[in-house]
């Protein structure tokens, strides 16, 4: 068992629906692991210095855990799956440091309250992913779907009153 | 010639530090950045004056943080 420091890059939505339910899934995969987790802090919520994932700022979690060191590489897979986690840094520690525990400590007491992350202001995680299509109106099928159907029996009626004569003229 | 000697060493200030210094390490952002050029590359030793084991320390705790996106790879 050797003392490792894992600092996790989490997406601010996760953070701003439930903190402690976004800690819990990170200290809950060290743990899967074998890994024992001696303290999990909120380090920073900060302006990235480049888009990740199409976020432009995220929340740093500070962990200190011990685990035996094969079981880095099966946690590492997990990370890379988690969608929550936009990044993950995995650096050895020689002790935990002065003041660590207690910061710890300090958030699980009942008046520590995370202020909620600022809105991601410059692009959207879609125009990341889609660019220009994005900026497009959202077209939902399913619903642009159901008022054609309802309002379709009664157009379709006139429509084929105004058409029958129309087609008799012709004939 | 002494004057050109001085230029390529860069300021001396940079250069004055203990070896034991804890501030080189991914999480001291503003710290790193000061051996950052605009551009965001990191100084050469030449410039920041550090011995070769320093340097490689920051060298590794600069790429971290710019892993971790605290940093940036071109600015």
């Amino acid at each position: 068992m050797k003392l490792y420091e894992g600092m996790f890059l989490l997406d601010n939505q996760a953070v701003r629906e439930n903190w402690d339910k976004a800690k819990a899934s990170v200290t809950d995969a060290l743990a899967k692991h074998g890994a024992k987790v001696l303290t999990a802090r909120h380090w920073e919520e900060r302006k990235l210095a480049y888009p990740i994932k199409g976020r432009n700022r995220g929340t740093y979690l500070l962990c200190f855990f011990e685990c035996p060191g094969e079981s880095l590489n099966q946690m590492r897979r997990d990370f890379e799956l988690d969608e929550r986690v936009l990044r993950y840094l995995f650096v050895r520690a020689e002790a935990l440091p002065q003041g660590e525990l207690e910061k710890s400590q300090a958030e699980g007491s009942a008046e520590f309250a995370l202020p909620t992350p600022p809105v991601d202001e410059r692009i959207s995680a879609e125009r990341a992913v889609f660019g220009e299509f994005a900026d497009r109106p959202v077209v939902d099928r399913a619903r642009a779907a159901a008022p054609v159907a309802d309002g379709g029996d009664a157009a379709e009626g006139e429509e084929e009153s105004v058409e029958a004569p129309a087609v008799g003229e012709g004939v | 010639m002494a004057d050109i000697t001085r230029r390529n060493a860069g300021p001396s200030a940079l250069g004055s530090r203990n070896c034991d210094d804890p501030r080189i390490n991914y999480k001291e952002v503003a710290y790193l950045a000061k051996f950052l050029t605009p551009q965001a590359n990191i100084y050469s030793r030449k410039r920041t004056g550090f011995c070769s084991q320093c340097q490689r320390e920051l060298k590794q705790a600069i790429k971290r943080a710019r892993h971790m996106g605290l940093m940036p790879f071109v600015a």
